[in-house]
């Protein structure tokens, strides 16, 4: 998947990385108990293959993967800041 | 000898759009450019709202740029205003296709005068000469019916209602729905589902701005708003003292938060002057929410002074902009409602990030 944002600067991401950093509570847990994917070391390929993708307001993307998992609410902020190119990852501390 | 168009457009591109903060040439508001052998220049100056602040100054300035030049005999001057879709994309959005700007009312705390504000918001704009809707998504209060004297219920056509019509107003509200003293009992996830069936299942056809009067709060009213349409700002409304413009603030994080652009703060019952002495009293302190606004970095929109006829005039379904044009009331209203308007030009020009997947 790939964005291109407000000013310009282009972010790409792969399915995978995507559905590891799912931030909704089922994945993420919830009220202190860990969640799934803090449980699990392998995902199957149709966990991790981006099939739709859809705007939220103004502020996030609703991914949905093949599985059929579809909860996660990426915001903005949260994609802009995984943005992994030479010269974002050169902005970041390390 | 007459001035080529080009003389004509350079001239013009030194005139400078405040709130866009580029030339009007090259926002392309200059349109049907005519020259003709005499001497005449003749243009329309299509401006992005017909509620524009600047207005007057824009057309004496072209007036006076053009009338500058060598060979111009005379100089005519159409203005006009075209709403332009908020956000450059490719296609409208499933929601509200209609629909050119969304501008949601909201304060967080409740009995400041939201409701109050986005009537005469929506009739103002409407005066203006834009087409205006204005949905009530406040489920549990809804006051846009008595507020409009709009109760009639409204007609299904095709399985969709049709929006109850007032003052060249389009309204839809929980009120029409369900007229009487009958509350609306509901829990939240309920709230949700009602505000987008009155969305999705209300035929608002073409609009320039669709008002939305959202409920106190900044849980799920608010929340399946911003998620539910791409919304072109919020306008916040509080009162001077220091407990509503903390929630206030707190309202405008929320949709901070949500990326949806606060357009400004309004404070409500700035003042009150006695009519009997015509002393100024100001009963709920004064110039609380520019201090907010200042603090936040956003704009201040203007204050309303608390009058009795705003709210008998409410009371009575009759918008004061409308009911009584020339009280000090009213002339705040439009004055809002123009900053409203010209901050809301603004997001016509914003790309959203665009997403691809491979």
């Amino acid at each position: 998947m790939e964005i291109e944002w407000e000013g310009g600067h282009r972010s790409s991401y792969t399915g995978e990385r995507l559905r590891w950093s799912c931030p909704c509570a089922e994945c993420r847990g919830e009220a202190g108990a860990p969640g799934r994917l803090a449980r699990l070391t392998t995902l199957s390929p149709d966990e991790l293959r981006i099939e739709n993708v859809a705007l939220v307001g103004q502020y996030a993307l609703q991914i949905a993967f093949a599985s059929g998992h579809s909860t996660g609410l990426y915001t903005f902020a949260l994609l802009r800041g995984m943005c992994d190119c030479p010269e974002c990852r050169e902005g970041k501390p390390a | 000898m007459a001035p080529s168009t080009q003389d004509v457009l350079s001239v013009l591109s030194t005139i400078q759009d405040p709130d866009l903060g580029r030339d009007v040439v090259s926002l392309g508001m200059i349109k049907e450019l005519d020259v003709d052998a005499a001497g005449k220049v003749s243009f329309t100056f299509e401006l992005t709202t017909p509620a524009c602040p600047v207005r007057d100054r824009f057309k004496t300035q072209a007036e006076d740029l053009v009338s500058q030049l060598p060979g111009v005999s005379a100089v005519e001057v159409r203005m006009t205003a075209n709403v332009r879709p908020a956000f450059m994309r490719p296609k409208p959005s499933d929601v509200l296709p209609g629909v050119k700007q969304t501008i949601a009312v909201a304060s967080g705390k409740g009995g400041v005068g939201k409701s109050t504000v986005a009537v005469n918001l929506a009739a103002a704009l409407r005066l203006s000469g834009a087409s205006v809707g204005l949905l009530d998504a406040d489920i549990y209060g809804p006051s846009v019916p008595a507020m409009t004297g709009s109760r009639s219920v409204p007609e299904q056509v095709n399985g969709q209602l049709k929006p109850i019509e007032a003052h060249g107003l389009k309204l839809m509200s929980f009120g029409h729905i369900y007229p009487g003293d009958q509350p609306t009992i509901y829990r939240g996830p309920m709230v949700g589902k009602a505000i987008e069936a009155m969305m999705v299942q209300v035929d608002w056809g073409r609009l320039d701005y669709l008002v939305i009067d959202l409920p106190p709060g900044t849980g799920d009213a608010s929340l399946t708003l911003a998620q539910a349409v791409p919304l072109t700002g919020v306008a916040i409304v509080c009162t001077p003292q220091d407990v509503a413009t903390d929630i206030a603030v707190k309202a405008l994080q929320m949709f901070r938060k949500l990326n949806v652009t606060p357009l400004g703060l309004i404070e409500n019952m700035s003042w009150y002057v006695c009519p009997s002495c015509g002393h100024r009293h100001e009963i709920f302190s004064h110039g609380g929410a520019e201090a907010a606004a200042t603090r936040l970095g956003v704009p201040f929109l203007g204050a309303i002074p608390l009058e009795e006829d705003i709210r008998k005039d409410a009371d009575s379904g009759i918008p004061v902009v409308i009911s009584r044009p020339d009280s000090a009331g009213a002339k705040a209203f439009v004055e809002i409602a123009s900053q409203v308007a010209a901050r809301t030009s603004i997001q016509s020009f914003r790309q959203l990030p665009v997403i691809s997947v491979r």
